[in-house]
């Protein structure tokens, strides 16, 4: 009977009046198509149609190809090294700021967060200047000190990738795990405990079993994300011709100088890409499914930590090295190339300089890319928060038929890597269709667009799965219409959330770059593509010094969210 | 003040038919209580008389004013009903302080501020939040909260007031705290009261009159306390407004017994009892050492305000409840004594169906 | 007997960031005998719990010792604390804390497998275990599948399977509903016979305490109150807070004059009551609902009318006023008044209280808490 509960107000109206609520389902409908599935469907058109005839041989062609294969090959070598290693480190940290009674959690746990707010290609390109095999600061200071002939380390190969990788993508299980360990009732470990079970085999038999999934979850999410990841493997890969499918992809557009023919060839690549993203969310699937149970019941007791004992400085030690390592390395080092004279000097103080400050604000480009992330961004934050909550009331409250399909539609392009959607998007607005926003930042919105829209979505529904009906029924008994319930009640309720959404999209794009590297024109670089294309171009001091700016721009701007967040009252 | 009819309401939920043809009147100025076990229907018809469900058939009053009538093809949107609601999870608006929330049906209405903020505050003494009017719901108490939704559900004179269960996430002090207060507020106020409840208790400590419903959602009984429990219409209402014995009655030679695995005389059986089953309420058997009816003593817990027996008679379990004056008078008995017993309002029923509603 | 459990001085205190230090248990001594069930009752927050998770080894104690078996297992002084996989113990938490990974046959063999028992042994003692806590049959179902009930059948199965000399229970019914709740109360009592277990049970709720113990004792504010067989807890309250925590109580505020009780407000007509030797002048006399009797204005008692009459299932409730206060009397439907009649009330046996000591402030301060 409860189930029929929401749907109840929407009958009654719906037969009363010629409504608002069928209007926002087409709208809802009408948006996702031209947003989501046109360039979806436009990619799959392309790979297998060639003139208006099916043709599977332009794809015959591109998989049989050694530098495709080879692509692929590393590809998922990178994925899996990085996604085993990934969850390992992250299973590890959240179990020991989660349960042990390790000092300063709270201190370390804000900056074990810290890898999750940056672009890992700001990270690629500070441990290239480290580490890199011919040059790397790094490396020239340990073979003076320690006298070697050959660069000790060369982070310019599948293992380096790896490294960074991880290090950038650590924190998807560390933060699952960390919060299901916090929400996991503390009598099921310690029913072990009066069983006999000492502290190791609870670890073993009870604990990590039961965060099981939260691990998958995070896995998983480090999975996909390694196998459509393009500035990594992109900064640290070219130099010695190790490709991945999505930095293959680009250089196939790129190298064919964005004609037709190298956006088909692209496109072909991109089935290969989604088709192995797919067999990867189809094995996860798998594993996820035999394991799902709700651990979070209970009173909330605060568990009880373990004490580490003789291990406690040891371990300490580590979690400090791993925090300078990942976090505090790449920053500094990137901050220190920015003030430098010339790439390959010395870090002496008589070589810094704040030319390459000045350099790079005087060159067009750069403001103009910080002011084109930044409308770009907020824009397609502040439609999809609004377009994110539409879908998310309509498929929460209004319930029409085909609501299933809405949610997968608006889910469906975070799951496709960014670089398909980006071909997609050219395939669909470069003048096919009679459209042509190529070059303009429209077409990067668009992209943004179809690409976020799912964060909105998700915590809107969340936040208005909270709303119970009630609520709403309680305003209409007190007098007021549908309209103004919607207006008094339910949009008041789901305030927050919306602005969260908005955050959630807003900062990601601001330091994106695998969908925008496809898509800008002479005028439309985005920062990410700014930095990229200083790099690409030699001029590293300067992408540093942008880099410094751009991470200033983040720190800023997260901690502005915070604020807001934090003030934010009632509910 | 006025009274609320409901007429033949029939409600579907697809295939599902929740209430058939479904007739009941709140009378004025009173408090009715609807009970009945969960998912029985009774807050499907409450959903129908604020509008948030439409019935397919029937007509709903309240007082001289038609609400709902499917011939006649009359719906009043829930917004222009005028009904006082109370939910079970309150549905306060957490956004809103105290007397915000409080002041909502009088905005809606478009009345002067003036006027708004004044009945606000007489609503909100009378259910004792003044002190409280610049708080969210978030810092309240859930009895605070209720006082909230209740003060909302007063606030614009609605003729007629309906609680969902109103009381059920209240603990057992609290729970009897509001009942008595909700009963005062209607004195003063004088408003008809549809108090939709699973629980027969609070029930009964609140009503004029009540009315059972049965688990397929038709109507057992309607009337006063006193009906219901000393003359229960039917064998549902008697098991769900308290706990029972149970024992078949059959018939041997021209005698009637209590059919126990063995066959006991039991004076006074009723000659058209045979075949049925004699209902006993466990305060309703009392230890008589005159009786013949004899029973073991199984075990004897002390609960306090009472005991409570588990006996065996025949081969028969029966539950007896004790009150503690009846322990100082007449005494107790311990485990493994026999006790002859003596059955007070016995009822008697056909026996159950093989598929219980 | 032999003392199974003993606590000496036991003292638990916490430091929190938001109130201080606060007592949670204070200077706790206590002997439970072998085979006994005992019972820990209070309101929650009152210390039951923590002292419970001490004797189980999950809190370390502040001050004292505890003994188990003849055992220390527990000893500021000695500075020895046993790890509570080592104390032998069995215990069934609130939340039944059965591990949704494994099925009912591994959630039962699983301390036997830590033992590192045989397989043949270790399938013939959870098949008993699972015997007695009628289980049979689900062995290889995941307790995710399963009701409330059985999933803390299954904790008890767990627990018995090891055969523990002491089984501590902390509120294990809570969560059930109360129909169930009633059928476990007499399934545990049964294991306890057959097993031989000694029981700590720790509950807020004072009829599962009742029903169930030998013994118990009644906590507040981290402080033992009274510790009693049921029966005598309820008929014998030390102080009104353990008269009211033990089942519906009245307390009436009475001035004694000249030997005489009169209610606090009405000074025309006396109680007629037995008045204890140390009495104050003004005192509180508490008595139970049931245990005032209610009869016609003709016969001997205080003198009143009937204000409200409500009739409920298997009893009668009256409000009648007496002196200042309105007083809650509860018959069997024979006892027959109309509201506003005339009536006399007499009060059996009362408890006497001192009219001032501070349970009213408490209590308001908790009400508030709420």
């Amino acid at each position: 009977m409860n189930r029929n509960m929401n749907a109840d107000l929407a009958a009654v109206d719906g037969r009363r009046r010629l409504n608002m609520d069928k209007l926002l389902t087409i709208i809802c409908f009408v948006l996702l198509f031209i947003i989501v599935i046109i360039p979806i469907f436009m990619i799959i058109y392309n790979a297998f149609f060639f003139e208006g005839t099916f043709s599977i041989d332009l794809f015959k062609e591109q998989l049989t190809a050694d530098k495709n294969l080879s692509a692929m090959w590393n590809t998922l070598k990178i994925a899996l090294f990085a996604t085993i290693l990934g969850t390992i480190m992250g299973v590890f940290y959240a179990w020991l700021l989660g349960r042990s009674d390790i000092p300063a959690k709270g201190l370390m746990r804000a900056l074990f967060n810290i890898p999750y707010m940056f672009p890992p290609f700001l990270g690629a390109m500070a441990w290239d200047l480290l580490l890199n095999g011919r040059s790397g600061y790094l490396n020239r200071f340990l073979m003076t000190t320690f006298g070697l002939s050959k660069m000790p380390f060369n982070i310019n190969s599948i293992a380096g990738i790896v490294f960074v990788e991880v290090s950038y993508y650590f924190p998807f299980v560390f933060l699952q795990v960390v919060s299901a360990l916090e929400r996991m009732d503390p009598t099921l470990e310690e029913s072990a405990r009066i069983a006999g079970a000492k502290q190791g085999t609870v670890i073993r038999r009870i604990t990590l079993p039961l965060v099981k999934p939260a691990i998958s979850a995070g896995a998983l999410l480090i999975l996909t994300t390694s196998l459509a990841h393009f500035g990594v493997p992109s900064i640290l890969g070219y130099a010695q011709g190790i490709y991945t499918l999505p930095t293959r992809i680009y250089a196939v557009i790129y190298n064919s100088g964005g004609s037709f023919e190298g956006i088909r060839q692209g496109a072909a690549l991109s089935v290969m890409l989604v088709a192995v993203v797919a067999l990867a969310l189809v094995l996860q699937n798998k594993i996820l499914s035999t394991g799902n149970y709700d651990i979070i019941k209970g009173k909330s007791m605060r568990p009880t930590l373990i004490k580490l004992r003789g291990a406690k400085a040891p371990l300490f030690l580590v979690a400090i090295f791993t925090l300078i390592l990942i976090v505090f390395v790449p920053l500094v080092m990137i901050v220190l190339i920015s003030f430098i004279k010339a790439y390959g000097l010395p870090l002496t103080p008589g070589n810094f300089t704040i030319a390459q400050y000045l350099k790079v604000f005087k060159a067009g480009g750069t403001l103009d890319s910080i002011k084109n992330s930044l409308i770009v961004s907020i824009t397609a934050g502040v439609v999809c928060m609004f377009l994110g909550t539409l879908v998310a009331y309509v498929v929460q409250k209004i319930k029409p038929k085909g609501k299933e399909a809405l949610e997968v539609i608006s889910v469906l392009p975070y799951s496709i890597p960014g670089t398909v959607l980006s071909i997609g998007v050219i395939l669909a607005w470069s003048g096919n269709l009679g459209i042509t926003l190529y070059n303009t930042l429209w077409i990067i919105l668009v992209a943004y667009m179809a690409r976020y829209l799912s964060f909105s979505m998700k915590t809107s529904s969340a936040a208005l799965l909270q709303v119970h009906s009630s609520l709403e029924e309680a305003a209409r008994v007190c007098g007021a219409s549908h309209s103004e319930s919607l207006a008094d009640i339910t949009l008041p309720l789901i305030r927050p959330a919306m602005v969260s959404g908005f955050f959630l999209i807003f900062l990601p794009a601001m330091r994106e770059v695998t969908t925008s590297i496809l898509l800008y024109g002479p005028y439309t670089r985005t920062l990410g593509v700014q930095i990229y294309s200083l790099r690409d171009a030699g001029m590293i001091p300067q992408a540093a010094a942008l880099a410094t700016v751009a991470i200033g721009l983040i720190i800023i701007l997260n901690a502005i969210v915070t604020q807001i967040t934090k003030d934010r009252k009632g509910v | 003040m006025a009274n609320v009819r409901f007429e033949n309401i029939t409600i579907k939920y697809g295939n599902h038919t929740v209430l058939s043809n479904f007739s009941l009147e709140v009378e004025s100025g009173q408090i009715m209580c609807l009970v009945g076990p969960s998912g029985c229907g009774k807050t499907t018809l409450v959903r129908a008389l604020l509008g948030l469900v439409k019935p397919e058939t029937g007509t709903i009053t309240v007082g001289d004013r038609c609400l709902f009538d499917a011939a006649k093809r009359v719906n009043v949107p829930a917004e222009k009903r005028n009904i006082g609601i109370v939910f079970q999870d309150y549905a306060v608006w957490p956004h809103m302080t105290v007397i915000e929330n409080v002041s909502y049906p009088l905005k809606k209405q478009r009345r002067p501020k003036s006027e708004i903020r004044q009945r606000a505050m007489h609503v909100l003494e009378q259910v004792h939040m003044v002190d409280y009017i610049n708080h969210l719901p978030g810092q309240l108490s859930g009895g605070q909260q209720q006082r909230v939704a209740i003060g909302r559900a007063l606030v614009t004179n609605s003729d007629v007031v309906v609680l969902d269960e109103p009381i059920t996430n209240l603990d057992a002090k609290l729970r009897e705290e509001m009942l008595i207060e909700i009963r005062m507020i209607q004195q003063r106020l004088g408003a008809t009261i549809l108090y939709v409840t699973h629980d027969q208790h609070s029930a009964l400590q609140l009503c004029d009159k009540m009315a059972i419903m049965r688990q397929d959602g038709s109507l057992s009984q309607y009337g006063t306390d006193e009906d219901i429990i000393l003359r229960p219409a039917d064998r549902f209402t008697f098991e769900f407004i308290g706990v029972s014995n149970f024992i078949p009655i059959t018939r041997q030679g021209n005698e009637l017994y209590l059919d126990c695995g063995e066959l006991i005389p039991y004076p006074g059986l009723p000659a058209d009892s045979e075949g049925k089953e004699m209902g006993v309420r466990l305060n309703d058997v009392v230890f008589d050492h005159d009786s013949p009816v004899k029973a073991k003593v199984i075990s004897r817990v002390f609960l306090g305000s009472e005991n409570s027996y588990f006996l065996k008679l025949g081969e028969r379990d029966i539950r007896v409840q004790q009150s503690m004056l009846d322990a100082r008078t007449l005494g107790t008995v311990e485990e493994g004594e026999t006790i002859g017993l003596r059955f007070l309002n016995p009822h008697f029923y056909s026996k159950k169906e093989a598929n219980p509603a | 007997m032999t003392d199974q459990i003993i606590l000496r001085n036991v003292t638990k205190r916490f430091t929190t960031k938001t109130l201080g230090d606060i007592v949670a248990v204070d200077d706790f001594s206590l002997n439970v005998k072998e085979g006994e069930c005992f019972s820990f009752l209070g309101p929650s927050g009152c210390g039951k719990s923590t002292t419970l998770r001490m004797i189980a080894g999950f809190e370390d104690l502040t001050e004292g010792e505890i003994e188990l078996c003849g055992r220390l297992v527990s000893s500021k002084k000695k500075n020895l604390y046993v790890p509570p996989e080592e104390r032998g113990l069995g215990m069934v938490f609130q939340a039944f804390a059965v591990w949704p990974h494994m099925n009912v046959f591994e959630n039962v063999a699983f301390p036997l497998r830590i033992k590192k028992m045989n397989k043949t042994d270790v399938e013939k003692r959870v098949k008993e275990a699972l015997r007695h806590t009628s289980l049979t049959g689900l062995e290889t179902v995941f307790p995710g599948n399963l009701s409330g009930g059985q999933q803390q059948r299954i904790a008890l199965a767990r627990a018995i399977v090891t055969n523990p000399k002491v089984m501590l229970l902390d509120e294990p019914l809570s969560n059930l509903d109360p129909k169930l709740r009633e059928t476990m109360r007499f399934e545990i009592k049964d294991l306890q016979r057959k097993f031989n277990f000694t029981i700590i049970f720790v509950t807020h709720d004072q009829s599962e305490a009742m029903a169930i113990s030998d013994r118990m004792l009644v906590f507040d504010m981290g402080k033992i109150m009274q510790i009693d067989t049921p029966e005598n807890l309820y008929n014998k309250p030390c102080n009104r807070f353990v008269h009211n925590f033990l089942g519906e109580s009245t307390f009436i505020r009475v001035v004694l004059q000249d030997g005489k009780v009169y209610a606090k407000g009405d000074m025309s007509q006396t109680i007629d009551l037995q008045i204890p030797q140390d009495a104050d002048e003004e005192m509180v006399v508490a008595t139970r609902p049931n245990e005032i009797t209610l009869v016609g204005e003709t016969e001997s008692g205080y003198k009143t009318h009937i204000v409200k009459r409500i009739f409920l299932a298997d009893r009668t409730e009256y409000l009648v006023q007496v002196g200042e206060q309105m007083v809650k009397i509860q018959t069997p439907h024979r006892v027959h008044f109309k509201e506003g009649e005339a009536c006399s009330v007499k009060f059996l046996e009362p408890m006497w209280y001192p009219a001032d000591d501070g349970t009213e402030d408490i209590d308001r301060e908790r009400r508030q808490i709420v």
